[in-house]
C-alpha cells in the first residue's frame, strides 16, 4: 500500500508573527521555519502504519521553492521513503495544491494520501478535502484514530461535541488533528539517510497544471489589541462590577 | 446575486453555527436560502423556515443523508451551486469538513472562516491563529465561504416565513459509512453558542479539582472549556479545550480559572465580550487581557463565587 | 523558570563563518557532510536536549543517584531518558563507520555534546565517558576486543568507564597501585578506584571499565601502567552480558554538586580478582591515556560553555520576568532595564559567545589534525589547555554572575540557580585541574617549543586586526591590537624569565592560562564581528538582528573582558616573586 503525504513548509510554531510596516503581508524574513506540525503529524502516522506493515511506501510531497526540501528531508528523516517537491516561487492555493497533488497521482495511484487539517500560516484547512473531491474518493477530516484493513480505512474524527468514526473504502484521503499521534525525534541515522534518500523535482509546466488563484491578499493588518482592565481585591468587588459595570450576570 | 446557506441542524433545530451565518449573509445584501439535507428533515425544514431573513428552504431528503457527511452534501449543493453567487456554511467541524470539497466540486477557492463581510467579493479573516487579519478578494464566481460563529451573532431563530420545497438534486452513493458517534453527553450548553463560558487550566490542579469549574459554571449556566495544558494534564477531555487548536469562543463573559495564559489559548477566546481572570499568579499574562483580574487561590475563590452568585 | 532552548544560530554561525565546516569536510572527504547537514542534525539534537533531558536536571540534583546492595540506582527518568538517547542514535554520532558510528566530524560532536551539556550535565558525563572509552579501545584495542566492545559502545547499549585516580593517587597517576596478575588469557585486577564517573548504574544491561593498573614486574612510576577492559558483566560464548564480573561499586561520593552522576568507589577483586583484559601493550597504560587527553579536556571546557549557556538562558529570562520598580505611568519595570543587571547579561552572553568560538574552534582543529593539515596538531596542543582552563574558569564567573541577577531568589535552591553554580564548580578541578592545565600550557606547550606554536597563534590574531579595520571596527581593532601586542610581550617574557626558573614559571602560569584564554576570546569575537560585518543583513539567513547582536556582542567582550589581558600580563610580569617570602608555618 502506497501513502503519499503532503507537507508546507511553515513559519516555526513557537515564532510570534508581526505584520509588515506597509500592511501587505507578515513579515517571514529570517524567521525560523519548520514543518507544518499537523504535517508532521500526519509523517508520523503514514510512518506508523509503514511500521505496522500496513503501508509498504511513503512518498512526501511539498509544493514550494527550494527551501521546502529542508522539510521534505526531516519528512524523510522521520520515515518517508522519497520526495516529490513541485517547484514554484510561493505556496499556491489549496485548490491548486489540491490539483498538483490530483496529477502527481495519476503518475502514483496511492491508496491512502494523508495530510495535516490546517497548516498554521494560512489557516485554510482546505487542501485535504479540496484533494478528495477532485480525486472523488473518501474523505475523513480531523481524524484523531485510523485503523486500515482489508482495503477499508476505519477513521475517528474529532468533531464538535465528541468523536465521529466513518468507515470508507480506499482509496480515501484523511486529514490529523493534534491528538492523533506524538510525533518522534528524527534519529540520527535516519537524518543521515534522509539525505541519500531520491527526491524528485518537478515543475507545474511538467505536470500540465495551470496555477490560478482567484483569491487576492489586499492586506493584512495586526489584530486589535485587547488591553489589560483592573485588578478587584475581592470576590465582592468583582460580583459588583460584573453586575453593575460590565453587567454581564 | 442569491445565497445558498448548508444548514447544521440536530434533532430538528439549526444550530447556531448556521444562524451566525445567516447574519453574515445578510451582510452581503442579497437573498438568503437554506439546503437542509438529512434523512428525516420535516422539523428541521421548518425550523430553517421561521429563521429571520431566509427567503426560501431547500430540502434533499435521503436515507443516505442520515449522517453529514460532507462526501454527500458536497455533490447535493455543486447541483444547485449554479444558482448561487456566494455558498455559505458555519465554519464548525461540520462546515470545514464540507465546504473545500464542495469548492473543489466547483473548480473555485474557497475562503475560511470569515470575521467580517466588506463587500460581496471582500472579506476579513484571521490567519496566523489571529495573530494577523487578512483582507481577501475573491473573483470566483461562486464563493464558497465559511463562516467564524463568534464574529457573527446569530439571526433570530424565529420571525422568518420562507417557503419550504424540495431540491432538485439527486443524491449518490458514499463510499464512506457512518460507523458511530461518541457524543459528549450535557446539559450544559454547547462551548461555541453559550453567553458564558468558564475554562480551568492547569492552575486547577486535578481532575478532581476541576469539579469546583463545574459547580460555578452550573451556577451560571455556562459552558465548561479548558487551556489546552488541562487537556494534556488529563483533567478533561479534548473536545472542551479552548484555542488556536481547540474551540475559538466569544461569549458575553469568559471566566479563566487558573489559566496562565498562554497565547495559543488567548487565540481562541479573546473576543470575548467580558473577560475575568481568576489566577494565583499575579504576573499571569492572562490578566494582561483580562478587564477583571482577581489574585488569589481559585480553590478559595471558586466556592465563595458560588456560594455569592 | 529552567527552560532550555538550544542556541542552534549561533551554533550554524560558528560553524559556518568561523569553522568554515564546508571547507573543513572536503579536507575531510565527507562528501555527503555539509553546514545545511550539521545545521539540522543540532536543531535535531536541540529538541532531545530542551524537551527530554533539560527537565531532568533539577530532577536529578534533589533525587542523586543512590546505592543500595552493591547497585547504584540512578535518579528517576533517567534510565529512559537514555534510551531515548540511545534510540534516537545519538551515541553514534562521531564514531567510525566500522563499528557503526555515523563518522561525522569531531566538530559536529562537540556542537551536539555542547546541547547535552546544557541540559543536564550530570546525564551527559555518561556518553562523555562512554566516548572516551570507545576513543582509546579504537586507538588501541586488539581487534578481538574491538570486535566485542566497540560495536556496543558505539551504539550506546553499553557505556565506559574511565578509572585512573586511586586514593593516592590522584594528579601524580604513577603512584597507581591497582594490581594486575596475568591469568591465562586474561588478567586479574585487584585493587581501588575512587572518582569513577557514572561507575554503576542500571541504565544499560553491561558496563566497560577501562582500568589503569600495574603488572607484578612492571617498572616503577609512570612507565609501569598498563590499560585493562572491565567489563562489569563478562561476556559469554555469544559475546552477551553473562556472568557478574568481581567488580563492584563500594561507596558513592557526597558531592558539592551533579547529584546525578555517580560517582564511584570501584572495588576490584574482593572475590580474589576481576577479569580483565589488555588494551594494547603492557606498560604502554599512561602512553594511551595522552591520546584520549586532548578530546577528554576540550570535552571539560565544554562543559564550562554549556553550564554558562544554561545559566545564561535562565538570567536573561528571569531579567525580562522579574519586575522591581514602576515607571511615571506606574507600569513596573522588569529587571533587564536596570543597567547592572544589563551588564552582568551582557558579560555571560559575551562570555558564551566566545566559548562557543573557541570550542569549536579547537574542536575542528582536532578534525584537521587528523586530516594531516599542516600546523593543526600544535594548535590543537596550544589549545587544549586554553580551553578547558579558561572556559572552566569563566562557567564559575558566570554561574555566579546568574545568581546575582536573580538577586535574593538566586541564593534559593528553588530558582535553580543555585544548581548551575554548583554542577560548575567541579570543571576547573576533574580531567586535570586547571594548575595542570596553566603548567601544560606554559611548560609542555610554550616553553618546549620555544613558542613556536604559540608564536603562530599570535601572528594568526594579530591577522584578524586588518579585518576588523576593513569592517569598519576601528576602537575594537585598537584595543584588539594592543592585547595581541601585549601576548607578543608576554610571549617574550615567559621565553626569558620562566624558562631558566621553574618557580617563576610555576607562579604565573595560571595568570598565563587566563591572559591566553581572553586574547582567545578576543580573537574569536573579533572574527565574528568582522564576518557579521561583512555579511549582508538582508541576503544572510542569520538576518539583521542576529549580526547586529553579534558586533554589539563582540564590542562588550572587548570593552569589559579584554582589559583583563592587561592585568593578566602585568601580574605575570612581576614574576609574582612575593608569593614565596613567607615559610609554609607562616601560612
Amino acid at each position: 500500500m502506497k501513502a503519499i503525504v503532503a507537507v508546507k513548509r511553515v513559519i516555526d510554531y513557537n515564532v510570534k508573527v508581526r505584520v509588515k510596516a506597509d500592511n501587505s503581508d507578515v513579515d517571514l524574513a529570517n524567521t525560523k521555519m519548520s514543518i507544518n506540525p499537523f504535517c508532521e503529524i500526519a509523517v508520523e502516522e503514514a510512518v506508523r502504519l509503514k511500521e505496522a506493515g500496513t503501508v509498504s511506501e511513503i512518498v512526501v510531497v511539498s509544493v514550494g521553492p527550494k527551501a521546502v526540501q529542508e522539510q521534505m528531508r526531516y519528512a524523510m528523516a522521520l520515515g518517508a521513503d522519497r520526495g516529490i517537491q513541485v517547484e514554484t516561487a510561493a505556496a499556491p492555493s489549496s485548490l491548486d495544491v489540491a490539483r498538483l497533488l490530483a496529477k502527481i497521482n495519476e503518475e502514483e495511484n496511492a491508496d491512502l494520501f494523508i495530510l495535516g487539517k490546517q497548516a498554521i500560516d494560512s489557516d485554510n484547512n482546505q487542501t485535504g478535502q479540496m484533494l478528495a473531491a477532485l480525486l472523488d474518493i473518501p474523505q475523513a477530516t480531523f481524524a484523531s484514530e485510523v485503523k486500515i484493513a482489508d482495503g477499508k480505512a476505519e477513521v475517528t474524527r474529532e468533531v464538535d461535541g465528541g468523536l465521529v468514526t466513518l468507515e470508507m473504502d480506499l482509496p480515501a484521503v484523511v486529514t490529523t488533528d493534534l491528538r492523533l499521534n506524538e510525533p518522534r525525534f528524527a534519529a540520527l541515522p535516519k537524518i543521515m539517510q534522509a539525505k541519500r534518500k531520491p527526491l524528485a523535482v518537478k515543475t507545474v509546466e511538467e505536470l500540465g497544471v495551470t496555477l490560478s488563484n482567484s483569491t487576492e491578499l489586499l492586506s493584512v493588518e495586526p489584530p486589535a489589541e485587547r488591553q489589560a482592565g483592573i485588578k478587584v481585591g475581592s470576590v465582592d468587588e468583582l460580583l459588583d462590577k460584573l453586575r453593575n459595570d460590565a453587567q454581564v450576570l | 446575486m442569491k445565497t445558498l446557506i448548508i444548514a447544521e441542524h440536530e434533532n430538528g433545530a439549526i444550530k447556531s453555527a448556521t444562524l451566525s451565518a445567516v447574519t453574515a449573509a445578510a451582510a452581503l445584501g442579497a437573498p438568503v436560502d437554506l439546503l437542509v439535507t438529512g434523512n428525516d428533515v420535516a422539523a428541521a425544514a421548518q425550523a430553517a423556515s421561521q429563521v429571520a431573513g431566509v427567503s426560501a428552504v431547500l430540502t434533499a431528503e435521503d436515507a443516505a443523508l442520515a449522517h453529514p457527511l460532507a462526501d454527500l452534501i458536497a455533490p447535493v449543493a455543486k447541483q444547485l451551486a449554479g444558482d448561487y453567487t456566494h455558498i455559505l456554511v458555519g465554519a464548525s467541524t461540520f462546515g470545514k469538513d464540507l465546504a473545500p470539497r464542495l469548492a473543489a466540486l466547483c473548480g473555485v477557492n474557497q475562503i475560511s472562516d470569515i470575521i467580517e463581510v466588506i463587500d460581496a467579493d471582500t472579506f476579513k479573516r484571521p490567519i496566523y491563529a489571529g495573530n494577523a487579519i487578512a483582507t481577501v478578494k475573491s473573483s470566483d464566481a461562486t464563493k464558497v465561504i465559511t463562516v467564524r460563529g463568534t464574529a457573527f451573532a446569530a439571526a433570530a431563530s424565529e420571525g422568518g416565513s420562507a417557503a419550504v420545497s424540495a431540491a432538485n438534486a439527486t443524491v449518490g452513493t458514499a463510499k464512506v459509512r457512518f460507523v458511530r458517534a461518541d457524543v459528549t453527553e450535557s446539559d450544559r450548553p454547547e462551548l461555541d453558542s453559550a453567553d458564558i463560558v468558564v475554562s480551568g487550566g492547569r492552575g486547577v490542579g486535578s481532575k478532581e479539582d476541576f469539579a469546583k469549574v463545574f459547580e460555578l459554571a452550573d451556577k451560571l449556566s455556562a459552558a465548561v472549556g479548558a487551556s489546552r495544558a488541562a487537556v494534556d494534564s488529563g483533567f478533561v477531555p479534548n473536545d472542551m479545550q479552548v484555542g488556536q487548536t481547540g474551540k475559538m469562543v466569544a461569549p458575553k463573559l469568559y471566566i479563566a480559572v487558573g489559566i496562565s495564559g498562554a497565547i495559543q489559548h488567548i487565540a481562541g477566546m479573546k473576543e470575548s465580550g467580558v473577560i475575568v481572570a481568576i489566577n494565583k499568579d499575579e504576573e499571569a499574562p492572562i490578566f494582561n487581557i483580562a478587564d477583571y483580574g482577581l489574585v488569589g487561590d481559585l480553590h478559595d475563590i471558586l466556592p465563595e463565587l458560588v456560594s455569592k452568585i | 523558570m529552567n527552560i532550555y532552548n538550544a542556541p542552534a544560530q549561533d551554533t550554524a554561525f560558528v560553524l559556518d563563518q568561523l569553522v568554515q565546516f564546508d571547507k573543513l569536510c572536503e579536507a575531510m572527504h565527507l562528501e555527503e557532510v555539509n553546514l545545511e547537514l550539521a545545521n539540522v542534525i543540532v536543531e535535531e539534537a536541540g529538541k532531545l536536549a530542551s524537551e527530554v533531558l533539560a527537565p531532568l536536571n533539577a530532577v536529578g540534583d534533589s533525587n542523586g543517584a543512590k546505592l543500595s546492595d552493591d547497585k547504584v540506582q540512578e535518579s528517576p527518568g533517567y534510565s529512559d531518558a537514555y534510551q531515548q538517547y540511545m534510540e534516537n542514535g545519538w551515541a553514534t554520532l562521531t564514531a567510525p563507520e566500522a563499528f557503526g558510528g555515523q563518522a561525522l566530524p569531531n566538530v559536529v560532536g562537540t556542537a551536539v555534546n555542547e546541547l547535552w551539556h546544557s541540559a543536564n550535565m550530570a546525564f551527559a558525563l555518561c556518553p562523555m565517558l562512554t566516548q572516551g572509552s570507545i576513543e582509546a579501545l579504537i586507538a588501541h584495542g586488539s581487534d578481538e576486543l574491538q570486535q566485542a566492545y566497540l560495536p556496543r559502545l558505539v551504539s550506546g547499549e553499553w557505556t565506559g568507564t574511565m578509572n585512573l585516580t586511586e586514593p593516592a593517587a590522584g594528579s601524580d597517576l604513577a603512584a597507581v597501585a591497582t594490581k594486575a596478575v596475568p591469568n591465562g588469557d586474561h588478567y586479574l585486577i585487584t585493587g581501588q578506584k575512587i572518582y569513577i564517573t557514572w561507575g554503576d548504574h542500571q541504565m544499560t544491561p553491561n558496563i566497560v571499565h577501562l582500568v589503569l593498573a600495574r603488572l607484578p614486574d612492571a617498572p616503577a612510576g609512570v612507565k609501569g601502567i598498563s590499560l585493562f577492559i572491565v567489563p562489569k558483566f563478562l561476556l559469554d560464548e555469544n559475546g552477551e552480558p553473562g556472568e557478574l564480573n568481581d567488580a563492584k561499586c563500594i561507596a558513592l561520593e557526597h558531592k558539592l554538586g551533579i547529584h546525578a552522576s555517580p560517582t564511584c568507589t570501584m572495588s576490584f577483586g574482593d572475590n580474589g580478582g576481576a577479569v580483565g583484559y589488555i588494551v594494547g601493550e603492557e606498560n604502554k597504560g599512561l602512553a594511551y591515556m595522552f591520546t584520549m587527553m586532548n578530546h577528554a579536556r576540550q570535552s571539560v571546557g565544554l562543559q564550562g560553555l554549556s553550564i554558562s549557556e544554561r545559566a545564561y538562558q535562565q538570567a536573561a529570562w528571569y531579567a525580562k520576568d522579574r519586575t522591581q520598580g514602576s515607571r511615571k505611568d506606574g507600569t513596573k519595570i522588569p529587571i533587564i532595564e536596570h543597567p547592572d543587571v544589563r551588564r552582568m547579561l551582557m558579560a555571560q552572553r559575551a562570555g558564551c559567545e566566545a566559548m562557543r568560538g573557541l570550542a569549536l574552534i579547537a574542536a575542528a582543529e582536532i578534525d584537521r589534525a587528523h586530516a594531516g593539515a599542516a600546523g593543526a596538531s600544535e594548535r590543537v596542543e596550544l589549545l587544549t589547555p586554553i580551553v578547558k582552563g579558561w572556559m572552566t574558569e569563566m562557567a564559575n564567573e558566570l554561574t555566579s554572575l546568574n545568581i546575582q541577577v536573580h538577586g535574593g531568589m538566586g541564593f534559593i535552591e528553588e530558582s535553580g540557580a543555585p544548581q548551575h553554580y554548583r554542577d560548575a564548580r567541579i570543571l576547573a578541578i576533574y580531567e586535570g585541574t586547571n594548575g595542570i592545565q596553566a603548567l601544560d600550557l606554559i611548560g609542555r606547550k610554550t616553553l618546549s617549543d620555544q613558542g613556536a606554536a604559540l608564536a603562530a597563534l599570535l601572528d594568526e590574531m594579530a591577522g584578524v586586526e586588518a579585518e576588523l579595520r576593513a569592517a569598519g571596527l576601528d576602537k575594537f581593532a585598537n584595543r584588539y591590537a594592543a592585547s595581541v601586542a601585549r601576548g607578543a610581550e608576554v610571549r617574550e617574557w615567559i621565553l626569558e624569565n620562566a624558562g631558566a626558573d621553574r618557580q617563576t614559571m610555576g607562579a604565573v602560569a595560571f595568570d598565563f592560562l587566563m591572559l591566553m584564554g581572553y586574547l582567545s576570546g578576543a580573537w574569536v569575537m573579533a572574527k565574528s564581528a568582522a564576518s557579521a560585518k561583512a555579511l549582508d543583513a538582508q541576503e544572510s539567513a542569520y538576518g539583521a538582528p542576529f549580526l547586529s547582536a553579534k558586533v554589539a556582542t563582540a564590542r562588550f567582550y572587548a570593552e569589559h573582558y579584554l582589559p583583563r589581558v592587561e592585568q593578566h600580563a602585568q601580574t605575570l610580569m612581576t614574576g609574582l616573586d612575593a608569593a614565596f617570602v613567607l615559610t609554609d608555618e607562616q601560612f
